[in-house]
């Protein structure tokens, strides 16, 4: 007993002293208390505890050229990132997926032979028809790569030739909270590390006055809810999770200080609390502690460092007018595209957008019709800014939801309106930019946008993608917990060369 | 010999756990007959004969379960013989050793304890021998001697090295490394697991028990790609459960070499139709091309990486120090990015020494990020000297001007160059950038380079983006 007490005390000097007191008032207390921290720290985290140690100077080794765990395994393409997620599940056969054929199909049933006895969700899965209803919007092909956009992305199509789309993306997930958790973390239950985490974890920061990986959510967005599971660190050290930026006028909070207070001491006061957790992190060796020092560490950088990256009073007339009007309204997902370069322009290597609302089941012509008004100029905006910049070169942009949406009405269809249910068995996203084709469209789906009849692209294999554009060959980056080795893709997943320069 | 009963290679299969009794037993009875022969310890001899008995009977016992496995034919018959006589033999001995020591074999009294003692030392030896010879059986011939530090290492083996992919010959250089690492150790002379051994070209050729292994020009007809093509949950995938499973690369190599090689062993990458995929895998197996790192991984990365050699990490502090961040590009090349962060530049201080200290690693930066940090013309100069960089980054700098741009013509390995806001900039600079032969994106957005400039240049595979 006496044992385990002995090594919860600190190895700091000045406390020796005070702590013999305590001792004898606190024995019993303490040592129980301290024996059952211990044991119960070994039951839960010990993978953690040991994997922390390996990389306690991680953070000094990545800084410095060598990254302790062999990374990158080849040469990159890409260095940074930003993830248009949009939320929902865009409708691929309004926006992207033409099929001029369905018109002659209107209001028919969805032939059997299309649906192979798939499951529908609650929603739709008890219709007594399911009437084919082909998009009302007008298509047309565009730029040298004649990529098909439909009318309500008038600005996408001016730059389909950087875009390098992949029609036969594939989920294994029919509904929102495990389909995105499936995107966010390649598994469909929360507590997996997501892409931004497993980035950071491997690559390390590029600037350690700002977060590795920082997401904002657009205030114009609403629908469906995001947890920040969604870009949590699941397993991985703390100080890997995403930082949610607030939508609004300040990102982050009480970065100014309080009136009458001029920040003089702040720096010394953390200093102290930093020797304080070191003398707890001494005694109880929780790495959760080294992750807290060094989060207010960052908190103190970001006082200075965040003011100057979400101040957009820097930028030109010009740049306003490329993103859209929003783009002056703080938290719109034009601001946060905005928001987005500068950040990227800073050093942070993983922006994760997140515009919320194509959930179209009902009224989905008017729905996605207002979506891509609200998304559309912005994105396009990013892509020429970038590109203007030269930034393109390496930044890889991702656009796209967690799943699809049905070539069948869920509820009644007319000549105007329909609803679509939730598809994930073929829809379309794109990327652009560090090391993907541009003007390029990889995979087919069948007349129905249903099924995808040629190069279909899973989730893990476009997880698997991304980290080979990273330099990560995406079975070789790991991670030890509960007894296993965890990887993004897990067990599964191929990088699509086709879609690489 | 497809007709032994399931049930005896079953209990075959516990042969080389049984095996182990003999071994305890016996060696604990040399060790208690030494030990007894102190005074000390003079009682414990008393359990010998008991050791000595169940040795014996155990010994039987593996015995017989090592012949129930020897049926399976899955090992090479000479060595077979060696190991099953040797262990018979054994067991006679120790019978012999037994009925000593409970003296139903009477030996003239004072002799007693040396003969037990020579019998038992004869034991060890031939448990020794015994255990060789199997452990040959199981691990191969050259498992005991492989790392032993004094041996010449068997050189006839080791291969020539290459110095371009298209000499390598296909089998020799590229299938038998995989066959070694994945198959070898159950696919061996001494260890034919189906009946089937990688060893030499005439093994491969004879195939195993289902017949041909190889087919050539029908990879996916034969039998050894069915095989590592199977899903892995499969029972005849292999390798079996447990062992690490072939890359898509080697899968591809196996496949280009029975297709396209027609499975022979002596022709060359370039004496055969070789897809392109096929000759980055082997280049990269080979350690020719950068990227090799991950060995047989592979790196599809179609960039030459150059060869640099390792910095000294006290340089690379100090540069540090001033304000650089360093980023090793690939693990383990000593190839780095660097970034000098915009307005690094304080007052006073002086970028020139700053590049100077950063030009004791040239050869190691082959991405430079220098934005929005006042570079001029001269710095321009030190970078010319850069001979390894592939991307330059150096948009927002006002001050550079066309003979700077001029001065790192040179730089030919360049493929990416930002230019972006250079005002100064004309379309002098476009020379520069066409001379540049690898060059193959600019970003010259802002800087007095028009759309028309462009046009008149005409160049088609540089691509520079306004
Ligand atoms: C752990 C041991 C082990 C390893 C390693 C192994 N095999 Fe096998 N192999 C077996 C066993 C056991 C059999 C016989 C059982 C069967 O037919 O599945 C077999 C049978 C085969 C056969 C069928 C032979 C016949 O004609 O019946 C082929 C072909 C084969 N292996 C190919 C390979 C290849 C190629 C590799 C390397 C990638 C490999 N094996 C690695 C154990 C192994």
């Amino acid at each position: 007993m006496c044992d385990h007490h002995d090594r919860l005390k600190s190895n700091n000097k000045d406390l020796q002293s005070v702590e013999k007191q305590l001792d004898r008032r606190h024995f019993l207390k303490k040592t129980s208390l301290g024996i059952g921290a211990l044991a119960l720290g070994s039951l839960l985290n010990t993978e953690k505890a040991w994997s922390s140690i390996g990389n306690s100077d991680n953070a000094a080794v990545n800084a410095f050229t060598r990254n302790k765990l062999g990374l990158p395994h080849h040469l990159p393409k890409a260095k940074r990132i930003i993830y248009l997620f949009q939320s929902g599940g865009p409708s691929q056969l309004d926006l992207f997926d033409y099929k001029p054929k369905l018109v002659d199909m209107y209001g028919k049933d969805l032939p059997k032979s299309i649906m192979k006895g798939q499951r529908l969700t609650g929603m739709s899965g008890s219709q007594s028809t399911l009437p084919v209803a082909p998009s009302i919007f007008n298509f047309k092909q565009y730029g040298e790569s004649r990529a098909w956009v439909s009318e309500l992305m008038p600005y996408t199509a001016e730059i389909v030739d950087d875009l390098c789309f992949m029609k036969g993306m594939q989920t294994d997930q029919i509904n929102h909270t495990p389909a995105i958790t499936f995107f966010q973390t390649g598994h469909q239950l929360p507590g997996r590390p997501s892409m931004g985490s497993w980035l950071s974890y491997g690559l390390g920061s590029d600037n350690e006055n700002l977060p590795t990986f920082i997401t904002l959510v657009s205030k114009n967005g609403k629908g469906q809810p995001l947890k920040a599971s969604l870009w949590g660190n699941g397993f991985l050290p703390t100080e890997h999770q995403g930082v949610q930026f607030r939508s609004g006028k300040d990102p982050v909070l009480y970065l100014n200080n309080p009136d009458n207070y001029d920040g003089t001491d702040r720096k010394k006061m953390l200093e102290y609390l930093g020797d304080l957790n070191s003398i707890q992190h001494d005694a109880y060796g929780d790495p959760e502690i080294q992750a807290r020092m060094s989060q207010y560490e960052m908190a103190f950088r970001m006082q200075t460092s965040i003011p100057e990256v979400t101040d957009t009073s820097d930028e030109p007339e010009h740049i306003f007018d490329l993103y859209g009007k929003d783009s002056r309204d703080p938290g719109t997902y034009a601001a946060n595209c905005l928001m987005a370069r500068k950040l990227l322009e800073k050093g942070v290597k993983f922006v994760q957008l997140y515009h919320q609302g194509w959930d179209q089941h009902i009224g989905c012509p008017n729905g996605v019709k207002f979506k891509a008004k609200q998304t559309d100029q912005a994105t396009a905006a990013l892509i020429k800014d970038l590109k203007q910049r030269g930034m393109l070169d390496d930044t890889l942009v991702i656009w796209g939801g967690e799943f699809g949406r049905t070539v069948y009405s869920q509820g009644q269809l007319t000549k105007t309106n329909y609803g679509r249910d939730h598809h994930p068995k073929a829809f379309t996203m794109w990327m652009a930019g560090a090391g993907v084709k541009p003007g390029f469209t990889y995979g087919e789906t069948d007349d129905f946008s249903y099924n995808v009849t040629k190069d279909p692209v899973h989730v893990h294999d476009f997880h698997a993608t991304l980290l080979h554009l990273f330099g990560i060959d995406h079975e070789r980056l790991t991670f030890k917990h509960q007894g296993r080795r965890y990887r993004l893709t897990d067990v599964h997943g191929h990088v699509v060369k086709d879609l690489l320069t | 010999m497809n007709d032994v009963p399931d049930f005896v290679l079953f209990l075959g299969r516990f042969h080389p756990l049984v095996v182990h009794l003999p071994i305890g037993f016996l060696i604990f009875a040399f060790v208690l007959e030494i030990l007894g022969r102190k005074k000390k310890y003079n009682v414990i001899t008393a359990a010998t004969p008991l050791a000595l008995l169940l040795g014996f009977l155990s010994a039987v016992v593996a015995c017989i379960l090592g012949y129930m496995l020897s049926l399976s034919g899955d090992y090479e018959e000479a060595a077979l013989d060696n190991h099953f006589w040797f262990g018979v033999f054994t067991s006679a001995i120790a019978l012999i050793a037994w009925l000593i020591s409970i003296e139903k074999i009477k030996l003239p009294k004072k002799n007693k304890v040396k003969a037990n003692i020579s019998v038992l030392t004869l034991i060890v030896i031939l448990l020794s021998i015994t255990g060789h010879y199997g452990a040959n059986l199981t691990h191969g011939s050259d498992y005991l001697t492989k790392y032993f530090p004094f041996g010449k290492k068997d050189t006839s083996k080791e291969l020539v090295k290459v110095e371009k992919v298209e000499d390598a010959v296909v089998f020799n250089h590229l299938v038998q490394p995989i066959l070694e690492d994945k198959c070898i150790s159950c696919h061996s002379k001494s260890k034919k697991k189906g009946g089937l051994s990688f060893q030499d070209s005439l093994s491969i050729a004879k195939g195993g028990k289902h017949g041909a292994t190889v087919i050539a020009g029908k990879a996916l007809e034969s039998e050894m790609i069915k095989r590592v093509l199977l899903d892995p949950e499969h029972e005849d995938f292999m390798p079996p459960e447990g062992k690490t499973p072939l890359t898509e690369e080697e899968i591809a190599i196996l496949t280009y070499w029975i297709d396209n090689v027609h499975a022979n062993h002596t022709s060359t990458v370039a004496s055969v139709e070789t897809p392109e995929n096929v000759l980055h895998i082997a280049s990269s197996m080979l350690g020719l091309k950068g990227g090799a790192h991950g060995g047989h991984h592979g790196s599809t990365s179609d960039v030459v990486l150059p060869k640099a050699t390792a910095a000294n990490p006290s340089t690379l502090e100090d540069i540090k120090a001033e304000g650089f961040t360093i980023r090793e590009l690939v693990f383990d090349s000593n190839l780095f990015e660097v970034v000098l962060p915009p307005y690094t530049k304080k007052p006073g201080d002086d970028l020139n020494a700053k590049l100077e200290k950063l030009s004791k690693i040239k050869d190691n930066i082959i991405w430079l990020y220098i934005e929005n940090n006042n570079l001029n013309d001269d710095h321009l100069k030190t970078i010319s000297s850069f001979k390894n960089l592939q991307k330059l980054v150096i948009n927002r700098n006002g001050n550079i001007t066309d003979n700077g741009i001029a001065t790192i013509e040179n730089l030919n390995s360049l493929n990416s160059l930002n230019v972006y806001g250079n005002s100064k900039l004309s379309k002098a600079s476009l020379d520069t950038f066409s001379k540049i032969n690898t060059l193959k994106n600019v970003y010259a957005s802002g800087t007095g380079i028009t759309q028309k400039d462009i046009e008149v240049l005409n160049k088609k595979d540089l691509n520079i983006v306004l």
